[in-house]
């Protein structure tokens, strides 16, 4: 009894340690990537940046941050980078938040009751009661393929061709 | 070993039918169309052989449980713009002709849901998060790859036999609600985590859906990259979201490496101020 007890403390402590290590660090590197002098592929390759690198974003364009790190300063591309600062003030209780998303994450079995969760829950989920209102409603908001060609055209989107990307862990293979 | 848990879950079946009409939605036909791809070795991963019918009639039951949980915000401006960023980005699709629906839900969640036959629902705590038009395109674009794919079909399959199979095998079904536990509510589903292989093709499709449709392809990427920050603060909100899919700094570094340099130069539009904007 004792004992489990004291596990509890001490996962509790190891599961919020890291969450909080994370919090403090500002913008960084997730991937080994060349620093740009501009953005684009082509361009003159003025530094390299490895994972963990801290970098301070000053602007974006497409799929490219401008970063100023101690590597060097210049374009990378967005998705090597995690973005340290939200651009929303974040709200809501800090600890009891990371006690809530630590022990979501941690929980590899099946469903697990957590406290600090608000909102949607597997609990919720399961005991929920079907709703045929609600669906009708949700129903009638429907969009025919013609209006929703209307609506990109009044917001001047056109569509182009694009090939799916391929699964990079099976171009891996031979 | 499979085998021997198909065999055993057949012989459940009757079971299941009764049950079926109980729950007033087709298991029967569902169940033999999964028996039957079952049977087949190394066929599970082609599972979801469903008509349009009877897809659709599963994502009702589903999309119908979901809104049960949490009914839709009463904001009629907002779920016809919400209709007309996600059928336009579904019509790039190769289902452009599926009766696509789309709504915000009530739930202070980060999260978003799909089911079959074309229901996606998004969180009003997601919804809060965007920023632009580009954004909602390609998180609504995530959850269309998830559709296109047959990707909670395949699973609602398999964890329905294989799970049952194993029951029985252990001899452990008793009444009713040992059953109905094993079945589960229609909205359980949507808490399932999917493979994580899964959620990275939903991604890789999601950047090219919203690209192909003339948005800023990088909408979703924006988003992973605030999601990762609402683990930080407003946590408890994404718990949930993070059970259920690999985190945000993974999809991003995976996707990263699947674009690569293929969309250099691609611009695309964000649509910031046709963006319908729900007050905090």
């Amino acid at each position: 009894m004792h004992s489990t007890r004291y596990l509890h403390i001490l996962l509790a402590a190891v599961l919020l340690a890291a969450p909080i290590a994370h919090a403090g660090e500002g913008s960084a590197a997730v991937k080994a990537d060349e620093l740009k002098a501009e953005p684009f592929r082509d361009a003159k390759t003025v530094g390299k940046l490895t994972a963990g690198d801290k970098v301070e974003i000053l602007k974006k364009d497409g799929g490219w941050f401008q970063v100023k790190s101690a590597r060097g300063n210049g374009w990378v591309r967005m998705l090597s980078i995690r973005r340290g600062v939200s651009r929303k003030a974040s709200t809501g209780s800090e600890i009891a938040g990371l006690a809530g998303l630590a022990s979501g994450r941690a929980g590899t079995g099946r469903v697990v009751a957590t406290t600090g969760i608000r909102g949607l829950n597997e609990e919720e989920l399961k005991a929920a009661k079907y709703n045929e209102t609600e669906l009708k409603l949700a129903e009638s908001s429907l969009t025919s393929r013609a209006e929703a060609k209307k609506f990109a055209a009044k917001g001047k989107l056109t569509a182009r061709k694009l090939d799916y990307l391929p699964d990079p862990a099976e171009g891996e293979q031979p | 070993m499979n085998r021997m848990i198909v065999i055993r879950g057949l012989t459940g079946l009757g079971l299941l039918l009764c049950l079926g009409a109980a729950h007033g939605f087709n298991l029967g036909q569902e169940l033999r169309n999964a028996a039957e791809a079952l049977q087949k070795p190394g066929k599970s991963a082609e599972l979801g052989g469903y008509s349009e019918e009877e897809e659709t009639a599963i994502g009702r039951q589903i999309a119908g449980s979901l809104l049960g949980a949490a009914p839709l915000v009463k904001d009629p401006q907002l779920q016809k713009y919400i209709n007309n960023v996600g059928r336009w980005v579904a019509s790039q699709s190769e289902r452009p002709d599926l009766a696509w629906h789309f709504g915000v839900i009530e739930s202070k969640d980060i999260n978003a849901f799909a089911a079959p036959g074309g229901y996606i629902f998004v969180t009003r705590g997601l919804y809060q998060l965007l920023d632009n038009e580009a954004e909602l395109a390609g998180v609504l674009a995530h959850e269309i790859g998830h559709v296109i794919r047959k990707h909670h079909l395949k699973i609602l399959q398999q964890s329905k036999l294989v799970d049952l199979g194993g029951k029985l095998l252990a001899k452990q079904v008793g009444g009713d609600e040992k059953i109905h536990n094993l079945i589960g509510s229609g909205a359980e589903i949507v808490s399932r985590s999917l493979d994580k292989n899964a959620e990275f093709e939903a991604d890789r499709i999601a950047v090219v859906l919203a690209a192909r449709a003339g948005y800023d392809a990088f909408g979703l990427p924006e988003v992973l990259q605030e999601i990762g920050h609402s683990a930080t603060g407003n946590s408890g909100s994404v718990a949930l979201l993070f059970k259920t899919h690999p985190h945000p700094d993974e999809r991003l570094s995976k996707l990263g490496d699947a674009v690569g340099s293929r969309f250099d130069g691609l611009k695309g539009l964000t649509l910031d101020n046709r963006f319908y904007r729900l007050k905090p």
